[in-house]
């Protein structure tokens, strides 16, 4: 224990004329259990009032504190700085926008994309207050629950080269979250439907199978599985009506 | 997105083609792959006995798969590059990004993308020169290719660079079919990884010794 | 100045503020949430646990209904809530309940036949019913006589905010994350809107609206060790407490929950200690079984804290850097125990602390948890004292909480508020036209922007916010944790008088440009300090102990003269001390009060005791 860390931070205050993008390093004594979200916050109350980072929920539920920690995307608050060597490299998430130094704006680029998937249930039927739930299977919810459990913390946009590359990409987060739908049987949309949202480069045929999202998602989320499915499904979907009878497929989530 | 930003006479744009072409990238690997791993059975049959390995070639002439698969194989090849070339960045910044990405993260999976996508590149110019070389000779004998490689050093320089670049991206190229469309799962990856490796080792083994058998084919 | 105009504004966009304005989208009415973070962030999303409904579908909840519910709602209260509203709710809770379900929440379901429940960490079987397969299950939560908390997995708060968010985006209705609400546009008798800072850019800007809500959720940051998300800091309060007219209800009825872990305070679940997990001190020996010889670890939720506080202060805490704990020990329990029914335990363990349970003691400390107190409201969410101005979810003192909350119906009343509140909101809107006046909201312009003058420039002085606010953690806790009593509370509120004076000479080390942490801090400082003193102060009065509020000098419940509620104004921005009012907790009695048959003590009872609840006041009550 009482290992002297050496965080070495990106800073940069868009709003500051005189700030100029640049790494800065900072020293802490390393305590018991000391997570990120503990450094961080000591960086700021002892050191440096300016410095910018998010954190809300500190728990790993919420996605606020996503950042790239040596090199990785992942969240402040549930690393533990015992799992690092001395020197901690701290960078912003990229492909989300700079507010400054560690915090970018996740939430408008989150809003834009579940209005571009119309991340909701598209249904018909009007809500009765009166009548009893409309069944379902538990099993069928606890599929639903284990998508629905993202966070939107972004990590998996972060470590995708070809969200990187291509701003209009919708990223494994998107994909995943079109999956919940098809899997909800409360969303009437048809696969037509679906296929409109995904079916594309910019949408699952755009993913090259990098696997960034499954390797840094902090709620290990089956990414991987869910975006080789939906990809499969997809491509059944267009080329179905090709087919000889005994080779089309409906791909089941 | 399928609904157009821009004006069209089309009352809806023709969505498919994405999803066509994708079919057509990982059709045309798979088929490579599998055309693959049969010549290397083709060419290793020399270790056994050359004619054996001319058996075989004469049973391809005499039912014309040399002529016309040949060709075939070739275009598949020339089709699979342009396909895929379709996700590679050409653009400096682009690729920039990428390499930067593979470095950051340290991530296994980014860095077999930018092995699969020089080896692409590689394979198109060495892979022509081979085929080329090879399709204007035929028929395919043991000792054509005995000849070729026992006299040139720069055709076995050629080749020890050709022949671990070609497997490699048969080896990555069937495992990220595999696991970009969804036939193994989370728990299966690093097992299948690591069966893919030893796959590989095996065939670059296999192409050596058959690249040495041809040198030292005695007449 | 950016001017943006709507017909409700909700400062926050968790459950409650969304809630409300999906029920104005709804209704044709144009909405705008601000939140201190994207909505999905919101602390909505950090109750695992569940949402209390009578929907009694599941085995243990049958027999269930809104009656039952009511009961033990009111008795959690320890008779503090407000009855008819309590009715309210419970009322509409199932309703509620299945418009989420709805709008997407994937709750887990009624699985037909036997099935294993665990209960204190045994096992038994029950059988459901194959008429009820597939309809809301629900699960076990304390102070409940039925099994009534609908849940998804260990997600419920996460899982409802983003059906609810979702259902929002359809809508239209417009989030404004990362925007902080730094005072309210009122004339002393209407609500105008809100002026806001933008903590991307740190601009300023003016929120106009026919109708504004407050759902910023709990005070909890006031404390150091709480279980609440770091956005949780009291804003809407201390705006709403800034106008001078509206009353702060009950500031004084807090929460604490035994088993948050040290150093980040995150929630252990009580399940460690229903298992038959242990509490040991500095010289691992285990203490409860001296002060609670029968029920040990298993005493409540307040019983467990206090026991905990007492033993420390005899000096048998742990210390650390991060002050003193104590060890929750559940390595006996064993590793299949653990890896399996104890599953959350060990992630957080592991996660966050580096600690593994199976070999390892947990360090825990009990920890602030929850706000019951917050705005007050009527039974439509309207505030006193402001026209155009709503309350809902935590920060509203509603009042169906008293001074106990149950588990599952805070995170219940989110939606269910939301969605009654809501209703009346859109009455409101279609009955009102709204001139606004502009030099209403030039001054309060004027005057926020002076504000961040003087502290970029250090006019009124250089405190450093973060010292101040150390400060505040160490005089709160003095007086204001969970044993209180007249002479600390004293000396609480003495220091607390200099915070707030040091609060007020807030100057800034950085520059305050852009997103500005510190400036943030600085600018909700003064108002965090003003809560503090109006918990302090409300507790200090306050003569009995009821629910959460446990004075040792005065250890009756007196339902004779404190059966009322606390309200605090500050009608003078530059006073020292809020002026506590009060009002009867409620005026319609269905339940008289009683015992609520845990958490002991003695009741001195009212005067004139009301008549137990008439059919008829039932029947109105259930159409409400």
């Amino acid at each position: 224990m009482a290992r002297t860390l050496t965080f070495s931070i990106f800073r940069y205050n868009p709003q500051d004329p005189a700030s100029v993008p640049h790494m800065q390093e900072f020293r802490l004594e390393e305590t018991e259990s000391m997570t990120l979200f503990i450094a961080l916050n000591r960086l700021r109350e002892e050191q440096d009032h300016s410095l910018q980072f998010d954190f809300c929920c500190r728990a790993a539920i919420c996605g606020a504190c996503a950042m790239v920690i040596n090199g990785r995307p992942g969240l402040a608050c549930h690393s533990k700085t015992k799992d690092y060597p001395d020197k901690i490299t701290l960078m912003p998430l990229p492909v989300f926008k700079l507010i400054g130094d560690l915090s970018v704006d996740t939430g408008t680029w989150f809003r834009g994309m579940a209005k571009r998937v119309e991340s909701w249930c598209h249904t018909k039927k009007i809500f009765d207050p009166t009548a009893q739930e409309e069944r379902m299977d538990n099993a069928l919810a606890e599929r639903i629950y284990e998508l629905d459990r993202c966070v939107e913390c972004g990590c998996c946009v972060a470590a995708c080269g070809t969200a990187l590359m291509r701003d209009d990409f919708l990223g494994a987060v998107a994909l995943n979250r079109v999956a919940r739908f098809v899997l909800d049987p409360r969303d009437e949309r048809s696969e037509q439907d679906y296929f409109d949202i995904i079916g594309t480069d910019e949408g699952v045929f755009g993913c090259m199978g990098l696997l960034g999202c499954q390797d840094v998602c902090p709620k290990s989320l089956p990414l991987q599985e869910v975006l080789g499915k939906l990809r499969l499904k997809m491509a059944f979907a267009a080329a179905n009506h090709l087919l000889p009878r005994f080779l089309r497929r409906e791909i089941k989530l | 997105m399928s609904i157009p930003s821009y004006a069209t006479h089309n009352p809806r744009a023709n969505c498919r083609s994405s999803a066509y072409l994708d079919w057509l990238q990982m059709l045309s690997g798979a088929c490579l792959v599998i055309f693959m791993i049969m010549h290397l059975f083709f060419v290793g049959s020399v270790i056994i006995s050359p004619s054996l390995m001319n058996g075989l070639s004469d049973v391809f002439e005499w039912t014309g798969m040399a002529q016309i698969g040949g060709p075939v194989i070739f275009f598949l090849l020339l089709l699979h590059f342009v396909l895929a070339a379709r996700k590679i960045p050409f653009a400096s910044k682009q690729q920039g990004i990428m390499l930067a990405d593979a470095r950051r993260m340290h991530h296994l999976d980014t860095w077999l993308w930018v092995i699969q996508a020089v080896s692409g590149m590689v394979i198109l110019v060495m892979g022509s020169i081979h085929l080329w070389t090879v399709l204007t000779d035929l028929p395919i004998t043991a000792e054509k290719n005995a000849m070729r490689l026992r006299d040139s050093a720069g055709w076995v320089s050629f080749y020890v660079v050709f022949i671990p670049i070609v497997w490699l991206h048969t080896g990555i190229g069937f495992y990220r079919i595999m696991v970009k469309w969804g036939v193994v799962g989370i728990d299966g990856r690093s097992s299948l990884r690591q069966k893919d490796a030893l796959v590989v080792a095996a065939a670059m083994i296999i192409g050596f010794a058959t690249l040495l058998r041809f040198i030292f084919l005695s007449k | 100045m950016q001017i943006f105009q709507s017909d409700i504004l909700c400062i926050g966009a968790g459950l409650a503020g969304e809630r409300v304005a999906v029920e104005a989208a709804d209704n044709g009415f144009s909405a705008i949430c601000l939140s201190l973070v994207p909505s999905r962030r919101s602390h909505s999303s950090a109750a695992m646990g569940g949402m209390q409904a009578a929907l009694g579908n599941s085995a243990m909840g049958e027999g269930d209904s809104p009656d039952v519910h009511f009961a033990d709602t009111v008795k959690g209260s320890d008779w503090g809530c407000d009855q008819e509203v309590a009715r309210i709710f419970v009322n509409n809770a199932p309703i509620a309940m299945r418009q989420m379900a709805f709008w997407g929440v994937p709750w887990n379901r009624v699985v037909a036949g036997e099935q294993t429940y665990y209960k204190g960490g045994k096992p038994f079987q029950a059988y459901e019913k194959l008429e009820n397969e597939g309809l809301i299950h629900s699960r076990s939560f304390g102070g409940t006589a039925k099994w009534r908390t609908c849940y998804t997995s260990d997600g419920t708060g996460h899982a409802v905010l983003y059906a609810l968010d979702n259902r929002a985006t359809q809508l239209g209705v417009e989030v404004h994350d990362k925007t902080q609400a730094i005072a309210l546009i009122h004339d002393g008798v209407t609500c105008m809107g809100a002026i806001v800072r933008c903590m991307k850019t740190g601009e300023l800007r003016a929120y106009l609206a026919r109708a504004v809500l407050i759902a910023t959720g709990g005070y909890g940051r006031i404390y150091r060790a709480t279980t609440n998300a770091v956005i949780c800091d009291g804003d809407g309060m201390a705006i709403a407490l800034d106008t001078g007219v509206v009353p702060f209800g009950n500031p004084e009825a807090i929460q604490f929950h035994p088993t948050g872990v040290v150093p980040t305070d995150i929630l252990v679940t009580e399940g460690c200690r229903g298992d038959g997990g242990t509490l040991l001190d500095v010289n691992g020996y285990r203490f409860m079984p001296d002060y609670e010889p029968e029920k040990q670890e298993l005493a409540s939720r307040d019983v467990v804290s206090r026991r905990m506080i007492e033993h420390m202060r005899k000096g048998f805490g742990v210390k650390s850097v991060y002050g003193e704990h104590l060890w929750l020990d559940i390595r006996h329990l064993g590793a299949h125990h653990i890896h399996t029914k104890l599953r959350e335990v060990e992630d957080i363990c592991q996660s966050f602390l580096g600690v593994d349970p199976v070999t390892q003691l947990i360090p825990v400390r009990p920890t602030h948890h929850y706000s019951m107190g917050g705005v007050r409201t009527n039974k439509d969410g309207a505030a006193y004292g402001l026209k155009g101005l709503f309350a809902a979810g935590e920060a509203a003192c509603w009042d169906m909480h008293g001074f106990n909350r149950l588990g599952g119906n805070s995170l219940a009343e989110t939606v269910v508020a939301g969605m009654v509140i809501g209703g009346k909101v859109v009455e409101y809107l279609k009955g009102t036209d709204r001139v606004f006046k502009t030099e209403s909201m030039r001054d309060a312009a004027a005057r926020q922007k002076a504000r961040i003058q003087s502290l970029i420039s250090g006019a009124k002085g250089g405190e450093d916010v973060y010292a101040v606010r150390e400060a505040m953690y160490d005089a709160l806790i003095l007086g204001a944790g969970i044993f209180r009593n007249g002479k600390d509370l004293q000396t609480s509120i003495e220091k607390l008088t200099a915070v707030l004076d040091r609060a007020r000479r807030v100057g800034l080390k950085s520059n305050g440009l852009g997103a500005s942490p510190e400036l943030a801090l600085a600018l909700k400082i003064e108002g965090q300090v003003k809560l503090a003193l109006c918990v302090t102060h409300a507790a200090l009065n306050r003569a009995e102990s009821r629910g959460a509020h446990t004075r040792e000098d005065f250890p009756e419940r007196n339902d004779r003269d404190w059966l009322k509620r606390t309200l605090a104004i500050w009608p003078d921005p530059v006073a020292v001390k809020p002026i506590l009012n009060y009002e009867p907790a409620t005026t319609v009695f269905e339940m008289p009060p009683g015992d609520r048959g845990y958490g002991g003590g003695k009741i001195i009872p009212m005067d004139n005791p009301p008549e137990a609840a008439t059919q008829a006041a039932r029947a109105q009550g259930s159409e409400k």
